[in-house]
């Protein structure tokens, strides 16, 4: 069922995988988002950067479905998410984004295989693919040897590559990170630096919210410098050596 | 740090945990009326008769002799015997018969003593109801043994007793009259006795009574004493209908208390454990250990406060008129059925007692935590428990929001075995409620209702008590009326007296069917109708007191005549003084048929109203109406007693759960999160959210059902005012056996429902933001 939108997911694609138009959020009185005018094509890694608060984890939300804008429109993949019941915004989310964040979000309960596999077993695939799929990516992500082992037994950098895996499960058009490295000591960082360029370079479009500018400039390909809920600058980063 | 900071800290808390703080004060609620309803039954068996007898310094054994055999100054002496506390008498004692029913009461004999000094003296001080005392010749004051009175019989003359006039009504729980004169007017009857009263003091028992009477009477003729009525066995009378409650409330109550402590124990350290992270912040800013300690007492002691308040309010409401309703039909005299003052004393200390209880063990394990353990322990159960098991579920075909759900509750073993034991509590109180409902409509049925046919139900004048108007028709008369009104098709009596049986010491009512179907009103659970004449058939608190059992022969004096009745059958239910028999062995007795009561069958199709006014036309006196499904008293009471505790448990058992599925909820919130972010839909959550406790559901229908219909046997082969047969009690049929398999789902659904929506609401974003 993911394969549908493989067209959209080459670099190569002229459609904008994500546009965000006249994008405003608010929580009661504060404004988190105040205009926000994005487009971001198949294959680009697009960093958003800014001091905290500015509102970058609540735009990535949005893109995500996971939270609605009180203004604007969102559309992924030509489709408007204000268009979508709850259901339909979670049937989105489970075939078109996969989503990394700052402390994981690994369920304490199961095993990394189980934590991986749990993402296509919601779409009702059997047990048994699920893990072998899941089996796959945690060995493309150097961690297979980690299968076992539940979250709290797993160092940091392991637990967020058990995540990233966790988010390619159901091969997804776009691949969001909150503060990736956030947590991570520098070794462990850089790691999954190289997983996310690598991912990348195979064609995997990219969101990455970060107040890291070495993350920044390493991965992306596009660097989006945001202050008090608006775009304040938006450039184009040297190519990847 | 000041008191004051504690105070705002604990106020916050609340605050910030309403709905907690509403479910605790609500389970404390449900609890304490449940608590309060069922010791208010339990204590109220036997404590009203004591009370208004002490009150009226009731006479232990109230003696007759026969003034032939003893002198009134040899009486007077025994007051003065050792082992005699207080003595009265010797009054002159007569008997007079009242030729007709009156006042609800049958035609017998009725003793009159001769006392003046009822208000005042050393031993039974009746209670005047109305009126005022007989002080002069032809004055009469009337025992009434029910509280009130009837109005309009003072001023009038004692039916079918010339030259007496009824001048009061009078209460007395010694039953030492059925009436009371001056002493003149008792002596110009013709007295065929000397009553004494004695209080002696050691009356524990029927021996030590027995022992002190004869140490009262020694050395008088031995034949001088011809009744001594104990006490005793009037406080067993009295107390007969509620104590056949006892079983009831036993089983309940328990369950009440047992589910209450379950549930407030879960709430209270559930509110604790969820408020770990909490207590680790308060720690960081420098709470003391016992400053927190008093932060979370006080946070589950305000709800826990107002719960047991208003708990107590409605269960002393409920506690009044379930009484009345388990005491109706019982001769109180001046006892004062009315939940104990004590209850809500008991109840306001030990409820908030008992949840402060349950919060302190929880509240100490904070005490120990240290700031940075606490904040970790907050967030999430901790890992490694049932992993096995949630592995294994990982692995299986069912839907993957189903293997989540039925995980989660070994994630935490403690909380989920503690709400399991709430939804047992509750399947077994629905299968009890269930079984005991079946088993009153099966006695109800053959007997009792009137099937698909219409009754009409003809009381006479005398026996409704409301008709002045003189009969005009004889019973012999009134029958062939209503067999000849147009509409009857089958005629069936009631005939009712007063007699003596030898050996007791209290007159007994005898029922006497006859007509049409007298055969179905003789209606037994064991033996057969008494349709033959010298046949009877008694209820089984009858027996037990008397200590009788089928085939034992009793000796019945009706009108002067004596006759010896065998005892063939045992029915369902009956009075404690009632006896059944048929017409025919009425007229071993008299002529007289003592017609009280007629039950007319109509044709189908026939006008009841038609048939009524035509009754009413031919003999004015009659009382007529449509008969109505006639559920005795402890029927109505067993009913309203059960349904109301099934009702009280189940929501105290859903509350359980509620609120254990709340605290799994916020517990698991960022779990939740990150299973929505990965596309878990609104319906994969409320699925996985229910089948977390759905499944305790079923497991604590295959614990709570056995367990109910064992509980139910305990209650049906216990209740002494009937006699349950093994039909009635076994009514587990596989259709009711499969709803109550549904029971224990349903509790923990209904529990479940309400936060597994809103967790399915749960904003992500919110929720995953920098856990
Ligand atoms: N759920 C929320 N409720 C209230 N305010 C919020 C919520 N989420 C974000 N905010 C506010 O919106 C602003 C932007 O937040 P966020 O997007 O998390 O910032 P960033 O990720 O750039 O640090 C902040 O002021 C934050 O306090
Ligand atoms: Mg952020």
């Amino acid at each position: 069922m993911s394969n549908d939108h493989d067209g959209t997911t080459r670099p190569d694609g002229a459609q904008a995988v994500v546009e965000l138009t006249g994008v405003h959020k608010e929580f009661g009185d504060a404004k988190a988002l105040d205009g926000i005018d994005l487009r971001i094509h198949a294959g680009e890694a697009v960093a958003v950067m800014g001091p905290s608060g500015c509102g970058k984890s609540t735009l990535l939300n949005m893109v995500a479905g996971l939270d609605r804008p009180t203004a604007g429109t969102v559309r992924v993949q030509g489709q408007d998410l204000g268009g979508l019941n709850e259901t339909g915004l979670a049937l989105f989310r489970r075939r078109s984004v996969g989503m990394i964040f700052q402390f994981f979000n690994l369920i304490d309960d199961l095993p990394a295989l189980d934590n991986v596999a749990l993402a296509a077993q919601l779409t009702g695939t059997t047990a048994r693919q699920a893990r072998r799929r899941a089996l796959e990516l945690l060995d493309e992500l150097g961690v297979a040897h980690r299968k076992d082992v539940y979250p709290a037994a797993l160092s940091g950098g392991e637990r967020q590559r058990v995540a990233v895996a966790r988010a390619l499960m159901n091969r997804p058009a776009l691949l969001l990170a909150d503060e990736p490295t956030g947590a991570l000591d520098s070794r462990s960082g850089e790691q999954v630096m190289d997983l996310l360029i690598d991912l990348n370079q195979i064609g995997q479009t990219l969101l990455i919210v970060t107040h890291d500018p070495d993350l920044a400039t390493r991965c992306a390909s596009r660097l989006v410098e945001m202050a008090d809920g608006k775009v304040a600058r938006e450039r184009a980063l040297e190519p990847r050596s | 740090m000041s008191g004051g900071a504690v105070w705002r800290a604990s106020r916050a808390a609340v605050k910030r945990r309403k709905l907690q703080t509403f479910v605790i004060g609500l389970v404390v609620l449900c609890s304490t009326t449940t608590v309060l309803l069922a010791l208010a039954v339990i204590s109220a068996a036997r404590a009203p008769f004591d009370q208004a007898f002490d009150a009226q310094r009731g006479a232990h054994v109230v003696a007759a002799f026969d003034p032939a055999k003893a002198t009134a100054e040899q009486l007077a002496a025994t007051a003065h015997r050792p082992g005699v506390e207080a003595a009265d008498g010797p009054f002159p004692q007569a008997v007079v018969r009242m030729p007709v029913d009156w006042l609800g009461r049958p035609p017998g004999p009725l003793t009159l003593v001769g006392r003046t000094d009822l208000a005042g003296g050393p031993v039974d001080r009746p209670e005047l109801l109305a009126g005022h005392w007989a002080t002069g010749p032809g004055e009469v004051v009337i025992n009434q043994p029910f509280k009130g009175y009837p109005d309009n019989a003072l001023g009038k003359p004692l039916p079918g007793v010339p030259g007496l006039t009824v001048v009061g009504f009078a209460s007395t729980m010694s039953e030492s009259a059925g009436g009371w004169v001056t002493p003149d007017e008792a002596r110009a009857l013709h007295p065929g006795g000397l009553q004494m009263l004695y209080r002696f003091t050691d009356a524990d028992s029927e021996q030590r009574l027995t022992a002190g009477l004869d140490a009262a009477t020694e050395g008088l003729p031995k034949d001088a004493l011809t009744s001594g009525q104990s006490y005793l066995k009037l406080k067993q009378a009295f107390s007969a209908g509620a104590d056949a409650f006892l079983p009831i409330m036993t089983v309940f109550g328990t369950l009440g208390l047992l589910v209450a402590v379950l549930i407030v124990g879960n709430v209270v350290s559930g509110a604790v454990v969820s408020g770990y992270r909490h207590i680790g912040v308060l720690k960081s800013i420098g709470f003391t250990p016992r400053q927190v300690v008093v932060v979370y007492l006080t946070m589950v002691s305000v709800p826990a406060v107002i719960g047991t308040v208003l708990g107590t309010a409605a269960g002393w409401a409920l506690a009044g008129p379930i009484l009345k309703m388990a005491f109706s039909g019982i001769m109180t005299g001046t006892a004062v059925i009315e939940p104990a003052g004590w209850l809500p004393a008991a109840t306001l200390l030990a409820v908030p007692l008992l949840v402060a209880l349950a919060a302190f063990v929880p509240a100490s394990r904070a005490h120990r935590l240290s700031a940075t353990e606490a904040i970790s322990a907050g967030s999430a159960p901790r890992a490694g428990r049932g992993l096995k098991v949630q592995r294994w579920l990982s692995g299986t075909r069912l839907p993957r929001a189903v293997s989540l759900g039925l995980g989660q509750p070994f994630a935490r073993p403690a909380r989920s075995a503690l709400t399991m034991s709430a939804i047992v509590l509750g399947v077994v109180t629905v299968t009890v409620t269930t079984g005991l409902s079946s088993t009153l409509v099966r006695a109800v049925g053959p007997n009792g209702g009137t099937g698909s046919a219409t009754y009409v139900h003809v009381q006479t004048g005398h026996f409704a008590g409301n008709k002045v108007a003189a009969p005009k028709l004889t019973p012999e008369q009134t029958e062939a009326m209503l067999h000849a009104t147009p509409g009857a098709e089958r005629v069936s009596t009631r005939g009712l007296a007063e007699a003596n049986v030898a050996g007791f010491n209290q007159p007994v009512y005898i029922d006497f069917y006859g007509g049409d179907e007298a055969t179905q009103k003789l209606h037994v659970v064991q033996g057969r109708g008494a349709t033959g004449p010298g046949e009877a058939q008694v209820g089984p608190a009858f027996l037990d007191q008397h200590g009788l059992k089928l085939g034992d022969r009793i000796t019945v004096d009706l009108e002067g005549r004596q006759q010896s009745l065998t005892i063939v059958g045992e029915e369902l239910e009956g009075n404690v003084r009632a006896i059944t028999t048929s017409d025919a062995t009425r007229a071993l007795f008299t002529q007289d048929r003592h017609v009280v009561e007629y039950y007319v069958r109509l044709a189908a199709g026939a006008d009841a109203d038609a048939y009524i006014k035509a009754v009413k036309d031919a003999d004015p006196s009659l009382v007529a109406d449509v008969a109505t499904v006639d559920m005795t008293a402890p029927v109505v009471s067993i009913i309203a007693f059960s349904t109301v505790f099934t009702i009280l448990l189940s929501i105290v058992a859903a509350l359980g759960v509620f609120n254990t599925v709340l605290l799994n909820i916020r517990e698991r919130r960022r779990d939740l999160g990150m299973l929505k972010s990965i596309g878990m839909t609104p319906r994969q959550v409320v699925a996985m959210t229910v089948t977390s406790v759905a499944w305790l559901g079923v497991l604590s229908g295959i614990i709570g059902i056995p367990a109910g219909i064992l509980a139910h046997r305990l209650i049906t082969e216990n209740v002494r005012i009937m006699a349950f047969p093994e039909s009635m009690i076994d009514v587990w049929g596989a259709p009711l056996l499969a709803g109550l398999a549904c029971a224990g789902v349903a509790i923990a659904v209904l529990g479940a429902l309400v936060p597994a929506r809103s967790a399915s609401r749960l904003t992500i974003a919110e929720v995953l933001r920098n856990e």
